[in-house]
């Protein structure tokens, strides 16, 4: 049997999903894991969105449906947008999809031609440099620093523009880092990518979970040039604690939405029934399941962030959205901690997962292994947990 | 703005879409159109199915990102279902992989065997996802002509050595969408030769391997001895069960095939719901009265279908398996404007061969997917504006 396809030998399965895996392993074991690693909210998705969901099934609605969304689905997300993000689109601009990923991966399949370069800021969400290979683009790293809350800024972007660049990924608020772009930053990268010709790929699937009284700001609401070359990404997952359900969405420009369409047409079809008629009433409903959410994670996010930082060979900037902190460990690389070399962040990940059963993410899987991901997407008992193990370990260990 | 990218202008658009946006403007434009066109089950999904997924969307686990490669607990239901119908034994953890529906395979499989220039053996009329999938993944689809007179088998003989050793994919599907045709095991064991002395993995769509007449049981390409060494089949709840709204399906059979796809659906998404999957298990593990129920009142339907069709001078068989009848356009018509024609005249959409394939003119496809009485007011329809029709 001749081989596989280049792209399938060189394709890793993602990373954050396979610790999650491993994790999830020790926990049916009946080990207490505290697990750092979820990329999800640990919250249930709320009554009056399964109850939607029954009734489409009770109803018969089990059918195909139009490949983009059934209707209703993609005027709510218009309305949605236009409420929260004042953009206007019309419905057959917006594709639904199997989770924003799937979004992400449409897009970028419909962007690139092969050998377009991919301005990806790191850290970064472990699937895009993938992705964007499938697509047979060329990603381009670019650095960002902690001491500038890990954002891109124009200079960065400008300096890594060769005639070869056809898109910028932006992720805000942002996995790993929990980093939120402020509107003025936006304004300065968005002139670089109309200078340079750019796309730009928006994913801001965690806009509704920002702390501190930031503002969320999609960059193709500063102006219609820049709507023109951006496509929107955002989805049910996070808001609305829907992870499981596989919906996302994406918004973009007529030809671009329609040749989405035409792809999807041609592997996944609709994305399932059921999942449509709960992402319209989760977007239609009451909104205060939201709120509540994210108050708690706010809550998280104070303790954890304030907790990490005390910890010797620790620190990170305060994050202003998503549920993660990514705390830079260099501090404690390099040495040996219990008779164990620990070089990198994934030593130190597996480190902690076998000494103290804490799981969380290295920051090998988002482009720099000198920090470690903790979500605190889980209850605020267990990061009190993991925590007071962490500092236990390293008060024995240093 | 920039322009978008050449893969998808390659693409020829979805027929299926195509059809849709055609239904919609008539309808628009106040026309009782009925639709002989999609392949999609006209009833509901069974209840003891729905009822499952309403039991299991109440439980906070499911609410939860689901593996990409799937249930174990659903790729096991798929293994056994393969060991009671078809004798066939499935590893569950490396020999099946859940899918979002086997259409998202079929796409996906190219991806991971084909690079630039290398060739698919594509049976013409067909599916579009085949040569779709090649054609995205950069590959080159070569056709395989299936005729009438060959029972719309491919000759696997007439494909040139050099042309079949260049290729890496060999695609079929049986029982065939849009011919309805049926392969039989010595057939498959050609096949299995076949890709055995070319070095091809053979992708075997089995859609509508539930779906067949007469006391006819259609049988799985993996039931063929030694294809699970070369090929892999694609399964999919949607036809025997009325599920295509949940858009569930697998692959099964050659390890390192179907690994690899899950490795790459890793990348692309990441799995399907897990209350879909435990409906799925109950649709497989359950009672099977229901697709008894759907074959017979789709055999009622093709009997309907045949005999209008002879009494407006087709001649024609019944098909012994899927929810389709392949016919030949009436002379000077080509099968566009067939199809045109009958869109415009009597309000009844049928899908014109050629959308699936340059072999497919002078052919079109009636589905059965639509209640009885419908389908008979598209019969009366045709039979008022075509009389009788020659050839």
């Amino acid at each position: 049997m001749r081989g596989l396809a280049e792209r399938a030998q060189k394709l890793s399965p993602s990373p954050t999903l396979s610790v999650d895996t491993k994790a999830k392993e020790l926990l049916r074991q009946g080990e207490k894991v505290i697990n750092f690693g979820a990329g999800e909210p640990d919250f249930d998705t709320p009554e009056h969105i399964k109850e939607a969901a029954k009734r489409a099934l009770d109803q018969g609605f089990t059918k195909y449906t139009p490949v983009a969304g059934i209707l209703p689905l993609r005027e709510a997300i218009c309305e949605k947008l236009y409420r929260d993000n004042q953009l206007e689109y019309s419905p057959d601009e917006i594709v639904v999809s199997c989770g924003a990923k799937h979004s992400l991966y449409n897009a970028l399949q419909v962007l690139l031609n092969p050998g377009d370069e991919v301005i990806i800021p790191v850290p970064y969400w472990t699937s895009y440099p993938e992705q964007v290979k499938l697509a047979g683009g060329v990603p381009v790293f670019v650095p960002t620093t902690p001491e500038n809350d890990f954002k891109l800024r124009p200079e960065d972007l400008r300096a890594a523009v060769t005639p070869r660049t056809r898109l910028l990924i932006l992720n805000s608020p942002a996995n790993p880092t929990g980093s939120v772009y402020r509107r003025e930053e936006l304004i300065g990268l968005a002139e670089v990518a109309l200078e340079a010709d750019l796309w730009i790929l928006s994913d801001e699937i965690y806009e509704k979970l920002i702390y501190d009284g930031m503002e969320h700001v999609s960059i193709a609401a500063l102006d219609p040039e820049v709507k023109k070359r951006t496509v929107v990404v955002n989805g049910v997952s996070k808001a609305y604690a829907m992870t499981g359900w596989r919906i996302g969405y994406a918004a973009a420009p007529r030809p671009v939405a329609q040749a989405m369409i035409n792809l999807q047409s041609h592997s996944t079809s609709n994305p399932a029934s059921v999942a449509q008629a709960a992402a319209l009433a989760a977007l239609k409903g009451p909104q205060e399941p939201v709120e509540s959410m994210r108050q708690a994670f706010q809550k998280r996010r104070d303790f954890i962030w304030q907790h990490l930082n005390s910890l010797p060979g620790v620190r990170c900037p305060k994050p202003l959205g998503a549920f993660y902190v990514f705390p830079e460990v260099s501090g404690l690389l390099g040495r040996r901690l219990k008779g164990r070399e620990i070089a990198s962040a994934s030593d130190l990940a597996l480190f902690l997962l076998e000494e103290i059963k804490v799981a969380t993410v290295a920051g090998a899987a988002f482009g720099d292994d000198h920090y470690l991901r903790f979500s605190y997407a889980l209850r605020l008992e267990d990061i009190e947990e993991g925590m007071q193990r962490f500092k236990e370990l390293l008060e024995a260990a240093l | 703005m920039p322009a978008v990218a050449k893969r998808v202008k390659n693409l020829p658009p979805y027929l299926f879409a195509r059809i849709e946006r055609l239904i919609a403007e008539k309808r628009a434009a106040g026309v009782d159109v009925i639709s002989l066109g999609i392949g999609d089950p006209d009833e509901p999904t069974p209840e003891h199915i729905r009822e499952e997924a309403k039991r299991q969307l109440e439980i906070p686990e499911n609410h939860r990102y689901p593996t990409s490669v799937g249930l174990p607990a659903f790729r096991q239901a798929v293994a056994r279902y393969y060991a009671r119908r078809f004798g066939v034994e499935l590893n569950p953890e490396r020999e099946v992989v859940t899918l979002i529906g086997s259409k998202e395979g079929i796409a996906h499989i190219a991806w991971c065997y084909l690079d630039a220039g290398e060739v698919a053996l594509v049976p013409d009329p067909s599916y579009p996802v085949y040569a779709g999938g090649t054609i995205l993944a950069g590959g080159e689809p070569y056709y395989l002509p299936l005729l009438p007179e060959n029972g719309f088998l491919p000759r696997l003989e007439d494909v040139p050595t050099e042309v079949a050793r260049r290729a890496k994919i060999l695609f079929l599907n049986y029982p065939n969408n849009p011919t309805a045709a049926v392969a039989s095991s010595s057939f498959f064991a050609e096949v299995v030769a076949f890709a055995r002395e070319f070095d091809l993995l053979v992708c075997h769509d089995a859609a509508y391997v539930e779906v067949a007449f007469d006391g006819y049981r259609p049988s799985s390409f993996l039931a063929t001895p030694g294809a699970k060494e070369v090929g892999i089949e694609f399964g999919s709840l949607s036809k025997p069960y009325n599920m295509t709204g949940w858009r569930l399906g697998w692959a099964a059979g050659k390890e390192e095939a179907v690994e690899v796809l899950g490795r790459l659906k890793s990348n692309i998404d990441s799995g399907v719901f897990q209350p879909i999957q435990y409906a799925g298990i109950k649709a497989l593990d359950g009672p099977q009265e229901c697709v008894k129920e759907m074959n017979a009142l789709y055999q009622l339907r093709r009997d309907l279908a045949v005999a209008a069709f002879r009494e407006m001078g087709w001649k024609i068989d019944p098909p012994k398996a899927t929810f389709y009848l392949w016919l030949p356009v009436p002379s000077g018509f080509t099968s566009e404007s067939f199809a045109e024609y009958l869109v415009e005249e009597a309000g009844v959409v049928v899908t014109p061969g050629t959308g699936y394939g340059r072999h497919g003119e002078g052919f079109f496809r009636v589905s059965l997917t639509l209640p009885t009485e419908r389908l008979q007011e598209a019969l009366v329809r045709m039979k008022r504006v075509l009389g009788k029709v020659s050839f």
